[in-house]
């Protein structure tokens, strides 16, 4: 008896390890099984699992396993398993993040499989690369290009009776003028810009005095009335009645429940690619439009951004696995045909052009949109440098001290100039 | 050999019962005692995940006596916890006096009033409690109803927002409130017979007897929803979108370490503030045992 339970004791502790390192146990890179991981929502999900299964179906001697979930657990797992070293094949990355990871040895450099034929760039536009080049070497792949925009109910316009804007001439003051006649005529107000990342906003207005948000240290612009601007309109629209308040604009919500799906705002801030999300939330015919220009800008403030890439690690256990994916998934036809431009305007010249002819209205308006941002558009800036996410988050708490008057302007525009260069020095 | 042989035993036993909680022991040692080590060496360390940790000895510690945003969070989290437990504790004592008085359908309701605490950090929760509180939200339309009109955004001001979260831990109260009730069935009936005959009221015997005889169990409330408050995460997360917003008037202190740890990557630094937090909390709970002598009622010292 006493014998059986030390026994059934022993199997316990037996168990235990199995169960507790199982998961390491490393697959040989010759087996063919290659792990892809990506941020995503579930039409994504539901696409990009379709296209590992084409790519099965095709390449059955190469086996894909996934792991998905949405932005933000997206990076706690990455970054876990960078620490742990256990990163996938292939896995999606971001501008923001690129250097970090590049400049910490994390992923691997691209150019090899290129030279080897693994994956073809014949058909890519070179801008549309360099958004993945540091220092010369190839570290990420574009899935398509995205633009900041804003997107505007041209109902409400025309209830007003004001007519459309021309995106690539109309001004801030415009865009002023149009939102406080829209909010006598019709009781409809403004959201206030980028509640999410206000440095989106202001970004591109500093971009048109000819600088940058991010220098190589510190802030990249000196002269602040720019960002004084950006705070200065909306302030006056909230004075004026015409803006919703900060009290509602921040609080987090489901696209579902925003104030602008819900027709109390005309105009809501976006990336180009959330446009699908944002039209069906509201509900109803939406437009695209350029964000305004300030006066006497020097420079473009839009950029065409690459949405995501997909990066090889530099742990990659099958790398060349990961690379014949990445290149089906850039290059063939079929599988775009599927995947409907869902991460953004592809970016080889024969898959773009296919796709045009194919996409329903919604995706057709994004398409237009890249092509008339593209004519506009300025080149990109470096990539977010160390420390972007606490000056984020300081710009978004001094956003809202600015907004719901806990601080003048001027004090709140100068915390930001300090702060900032503090933040990133 | 007799003797030997006892010890053998007395091994084999001691081998058996570790065996048996193996399973336990190695989990607890895999995914408790290790990554708790490896924080206590993070804490004197800058590190950002993806590179190697560089030690800076008290570096972190220095850093967080001029950190804003740590005071912030400390002044949010003690407001929350001084305001949340004792409401807590009160409401799940008041249900629990309710319960005690025998109701039909009590293991009914015992269930239907747990549920809060398993739900409470779920989406759908924090999905229902901004259309609770916010300006257009379900509390405004009742308070119209009472000929109040107001468009006040309860969960958008940085003055109520942190009311909303103190609510919803009140709402949470199932577990204490089962502990109590487990509490209030131990009080021997004869103690208020005993009061009764010699003419005592219901509020005498409420007060005389119920009270001192539920103060163990209140001690262990305590002390169990001190850490809770303190540690008080998912609700604020969820809540406000992992921001602490609006104006950081919700960031709690363990929302704030996990945004300098998976949004700042200031890995080193978090981990300081957790062992910060380790010394609150334990600052805290000594004092809660400290003062337990002068307010909590043990029967074994009435005899003496």
């Amino acid at each position: 008896m006493k014998r059986n339970l030390l026994i059934i004791a022993l199997a316990c502790l037996l168990l235990v390890p199995g169960f507790v390192f199982a998961q390491p146990a490393a697959e040989e890179s010759a087996s063919g099984t290659m792990r892809l991981a990506w941020w995503g929502n579930p039409t994504r999900d539901e696409r990009t699992l379709k296209a590992a299964d084409m790519f099965m179906a095709k390449y059955p001697e190469i086996k894909i396993e996934t792991e998905t979930t949405g932005w933000g657990g997206y990076w706690d797992k990455m970054n876990t398993q960078a620490a742990a070293g256990s990163l996938p094949d292939l896995m999606q990355h971001d501008y923001a993040y690129m250097l970090q990871w590049v400049s910490r040895n994390q992923l691997a450099d691209l150019t090899p499989y290129i030279q080897k034929g693994i994956i073809d760039l014949s058909k890519i536009n070179d801008s549309f690369l360099s958004g993945g080049r540091v220092n010369g070497k190839l570290y990420g792949i574009s899935l398509g290009t995205n633009a900041v925009c804003l997107t505007y109910d041209p109902a409400v316009l025309a209830k007003a009776g004001i007519p459309e804007p021309d995106s690539a001439t109309w001004t801030w003051e415009d865009f002023e003028r149009i939102a406080l006649e829209i909010y006598r005529k019709t009781g409809v107000q403004t959201i206030p810009f980028f509640t999410t990342d206000p440095k989106v906003g202001f970004d591109n207005m500093i971009r048109q005095t000819g600088a940058a948000t991010f220098g190589k240290t510190g802030l990249g612009f000196t002269d602040p009335s720019a960002l004084r601007e950006f705070y200065a309109i909306q302030l006056r629209l909230l004075d004026a009645g015409a803006l919703i308040r900060p009290e509602v604009a921040f609080v987090t919500v489901t696209p579902e429940e925003g104030e602008f799906a819900k027709g109390r705002s005309w105009v809501e801030f976006i990336w180009s690619n959330q446009f699908v999300s944002t039209q069906a939330a509201a509900k109803r015919p939406l437009k695209l439009a350029l964000l305004p220009n300030i006066k006497n800008a020097k420079a473009k403030g839009t950029f065409l951004k690459p949405s995501m890439f997909f990066s090889i690690p530099a742990s990659a256990e099958n790398p060349e696995a990961a690379a014949k994916f990445l290149n089906y998934f850039l290059n063939d036809i079929t599988v775009n045909d599927m995947l409907m431009g869902e991460r953004g305007v592809p970016i080889p010249d024969d898959v773009r052009d296919h796709m045009s002819t194919k996409v329903d209205a919604i995706n057709k308006q994004i398409f237009d949109y890249i092509s008339l941002a593209s004519k506009n558009a300025g080149p990109i800036d470096p990539p977010d440098p160390a420390g972007s996410g606490e000056f984020l988050k300081m710009v978004r708490d001094v956003t809202q001290e600015i907004l719901y008057k806990r601080i003048s302007l001027d004090n709140g525009v100068s915390k930001i100039m300090t702060q900032g260069n503090q933040i990133l020095k | 050999m007799k003797h030997i042989n006892r010890r053998t035993r007395t091994l084999m036993d001691d081998a058996a019962g570790y065996a048996f909680i193996s399973p336990w022991l190695l989990g607890f040692i895999a995914f408790s005692i290790i990554p708790i080590l490896f924080s206590l060496y993070y804490s004197f360390t800058d590190y950002d995940i993806l590179g190697e940790p560089v030690f800076n000895g008290l570096e972190n510690f220095r850093r967080m006596a001029g950190d804003q945003l740590f005071w912030q969070s400390l002044k949010v989290t003690f407001f929350y916890a001084f305001v949340s437990v004792p409401l807590r504790l009160l409401f799940a004592f008041f249900v629990a006096m309710l319960f005690n008085r025998g109701t039909r359908a009590i293991r009914f309701y015992q269930a239907v009033y747990y549920v809060p605490s398993l739900v409470g950090g779920s989406i759908a929760v924090a999905v229902m409690w901004r259309r609770l509180f916010m300006a257009d939200g379900a509390l405004n339309a009742v308070l119209a109803k009472f000929g109040i009109i107001t468009e006040y955004s309860w969960i958008g001001n940085p003055d109520t927002a942190i009311w909303t979260l103190i609510i919803l831990a009140v709402w949470q109260f199932g577990s204490s409130m089962l502990i109590f009730l487990a509490g209030l069935r131990q009080i021997p009936k004869e103690l208020y017979e005993a009061a009764s005959i010699d003419g005592a009221g219901a509020f005498r015997k409420f007060l005389n007897i119920t009270v001192p005889q539920i103060t163990p169990v209140l001690f262990f409330n305590l002390v169990m929803q001190l850490i809770n408050g303190f540690t008080v995460f998912t609700q604020a997360f969820v809540v406000s979108g992992g921001s602490g917003d609006p104006l950081n008037s919700t960031l709690v202190y363990a929302l704030y370490l996990y945004q300098r740890a998976f949004k700042f990557y200031n890995m080193g630094y978090s981990s300081a503030m957790a062992w910060v937090l380790v010394l609150i909390i334990g600052v805290m709970t000594g004092i809660v045992f400290k003062t337990s002598s002068s307010w909590v009622f043990y029967e074994a010292k009435e005899g003496k």
